[in-house]
């Protein structure tokens, strides 16, 4: 006779229709005794098994017509039931056995399934509403652009006073204004501003708002040179990346204001997005489209686009190359990356006769220096938008 | 100690008429008011762990409030939204309380927190359960009116009215029919209990009054 064992019973005679017992196992039948006394005893013969409870483990024997239900979620349980019974309640325990392992591991490839989905649907939501939102940068007017543009550099900080003189500015709007006549969308406001500034570096922002620092006319090599970071910078305007960098960094919240066509927020936080340094870079993919849209622009322009390649080349042999483990996690592609892929698509080109730009390079870049005597120390901004040369590459 | 149901049961509160030497704890913000004589101490819901995981996977506080009195004094307990309250007498014996249910019980009342299961949490019923033991008197309640149900077999519930259960009853969460009755019948995932035990109901539920007050918004 096994005795220890702790469960209850549930019979409709009873005060509250349970009770807790103490169960006694013989060899004949099972036997729960309440604490004042009352006994009920089910024969092996006819007691039916069934595993359920709050844990799916607590046992169930129930006699014959269900009147009376004995149970416990001790563990050592069924084992002594079994042994108590001489296996005549074997073959019910390994169905019941079987039943709850079943139904166990079914519930966890359920809620494993149901989380995993739930995962996949969130992140398929993210991206979804992200992409659509990309998608709808494209489709917003351009006007949009012109505005945030205009009111993202009247807040921006210049990083030294704009240069009036016509030597200087002239030369330089030639260029934009030859580019801008191949750009891919109507409607930009190429208006260019040149700041008086050691940086070596230019951007366009959203709309057409050029700013090209005197820093970059004095280190560059030839005026094609500079056309090609010039190209490059209005090729983000015209690809429309700022506001794609604005709907994918501001997250979710900006890509719904744009699926339902608030633009308000948009511009407001974009002027801020744009005032500030450290959101300043392009993804790489954003700055490989806009080395190639700089290529075909040069190139319908009449300008020789290899000055592309031949800048990336001065970079490379002026100041390395981004170590090859750090290439992925850069910002921009690395500099035989960006040769190779510029000059396989000038390769690509039809033939055709370019026309050297019509400006004094030697007297131009000699007016620079004058303008620029001021500047002692020569830097490369890493806070600039559009940094067409990179943080990186330290010109 | 004596205890009244008052009001019942749209906006049932909970007096006790405590004597020299009663204790009773409480759900933390659960006392509207009490005689001066009457002191308060908070204390961690079983310990800094446990009482963390009854904080975001039981509905529950971190913080239950004990009550005391050397001189005796009345002491009114309510739960937050409108509704019913129950008194159970635990002898030796257990219950489940769904997140949110447990508003007061006697000193010899053991508050623990049982898993409940990863489908538990997607079908809306909370990943942790809390789990009431030992002997004294329990006090629950519920949003609306409780319903209490004996079952011998499996018994659908729909999800967010389920309340407290024995622990012989066994839930688990499932779709309210195929998969397409499911999603556009308005019911979606149901909770299904199997008996024997005794279940208790409440007649409205959270999630049904956020949709409603959603639709108005």
């Amino acid at each position: 006779m096994t005795q220890g064992i702790s469960g209850g019973v549930f019979y409709a005679e009873l005060s509250d229709g349970r009770a807790g017992v103490e169960i006694e196992l013989t060899q004949s039948h099972l036997c729960a005794a309440t604490t004042d006394g009352q006994a009920f005893v089910i024969a092996y013969e006819e007691c039916r098994l069934e595993f359920g409870g709050y844990n799916g483990k607590m046992l169930f024997c129930r006699n014959a017509d269900r009147t009376v239900t004995i149970f416990s979620d001790e563990k050592g349980f069924p084992k002594a039931l079994a042994n108590a019974a001489s296996g005549r309640l074997n073959e019910q325990l390994a169905v019941q056995l079987a039943k709850v392992k079943g139904e166990s591991r079914r519930s966890s490839m359920i809620g494993i399934g149901l989380l995993a989905g739930t995962f996949v649907v969130l992140v398929g939501l993210y991206f979804g509403i992200r992409a659509g939102a990309n998608q709808l940068t494209q489709s917003l007017p351009v006007s949009l652009d012109r505005e945030l543009g205009k009111a993202a550099y009247q807040s921006m900080p210049k990083e030294g006073s704009e240069v009036t003189d016509p030597s200087v500015v002239e030369p330089i709007n030639a260029i934009v204004k030859k580019l801008s006549e191949h750009a891919k969308v109507e409607g930009m406001d190429f208006n260019l501003h040149v700041i008086n500034s050691a940086t070596i570096n230019a951007y366009c922002l959203p709309g057409g708002t050029m700013v090209v620092y005197t820093g970059l006319i004095s280190a560059a090599q030839s005026p094609d040179q500079v056309a090609a970071v010039i190209s490059h910078e209005m090729a983000h305007a015209t690809l429309r990346h700022g506001l794609s960098r604005i709907s994918q960094t501001l997250g979710l919240s900006a890509a719904v204001s744009l699926i339902i066509g608030d633009t308000a927020g948009i511009l407001a936080a974009g002027e801020e997005f744009f005032r500030s340094a450290s959101i300043n870079s392009y993804s790489r993919q954003q700055e490989t489209d806009a080395d190639l849209e700089g290529v075909r622009m040069m190139h319908a322009a009449g300008i020789d686009p290899s000055g592309m390649p031949s800048l990336f080349k001065l970079l490379k042999h002026e100041h390395g190359e981004i170590p090859g483990g750090f290439v992925w996690i850069s910002t921009h592609p690395d500099h035989a990356s960006r040769i190779q892929e510029t000059q396989k698509m000038i390769d690509a080109l039809p033939e055709k006769d370019y026309t050297p730009l019509e400006l004094d390079w030697p007297a131009l870049q000699d007016r620079v220096g004058k303008v620029d005597s001021t500047n002692e120390q020569t830097t490369v901004s890493a806070e600039s938008p559009g940094d067409a040369l990179g943080p990186e590459d330290k010109l | 100690m004596e205890a009244e149901l008052r009001d019942k049961p749209s906006f049932t509160n909970l007096r006790l008429q405590l004597a020299p030497g009663d204790e009773v704890i409480a759900e933390s913000d659960a006392m509207a008011h009490m005689s001066s004589s009457i002191s308060m101490t908070t204390q961690l819901n079983g310990g800094l762990i446990k009482g963390v995981l009854r904080r975001y996977f039981g509905g529950e506080s971190m913080f239950v409030n004990r009550f005391t009195t050397d001189t005796g004094g009345e002491l009114v307990i309510t739960q937050p939204y409108p509704g019913d309250m129950v008194c159970l007498e635990l002898k030796g014996n257990s219950m489940y309380l769904q997140p949110g249910a447990f508003v007061a019980c006697e000193p010899g009342v053991e508050l623990g927190l049982g898993w409940a299961g990863l489908r538990m949490l997607l079908g809306g019923e909370g990943l942790f359960r809390l789990k009431v033991s030992g002997h004294g008197r329990i006090w629950f309640g519920a949003y609306g009116g409780i319903f209490e149900r004996e079952i011998d077999s499996e018994y659908v519930v729909d999800t967010g009215h389920l309340v407290a259960y024995e622990p012989t009853v066994g839930i688990r969460a499932g779709m309210a029919g195929g998969l397409f009755s499911s999603f556009f019948s308005g019911e979606g995932l149901v909770t299904r209990v199997n008996g024997p035990g005794r279940i208790y109901l409440q007649s409205r539920s959270f999630g049904g009054l956020a949709a409603w007050t959603n639709a108005y918004l």
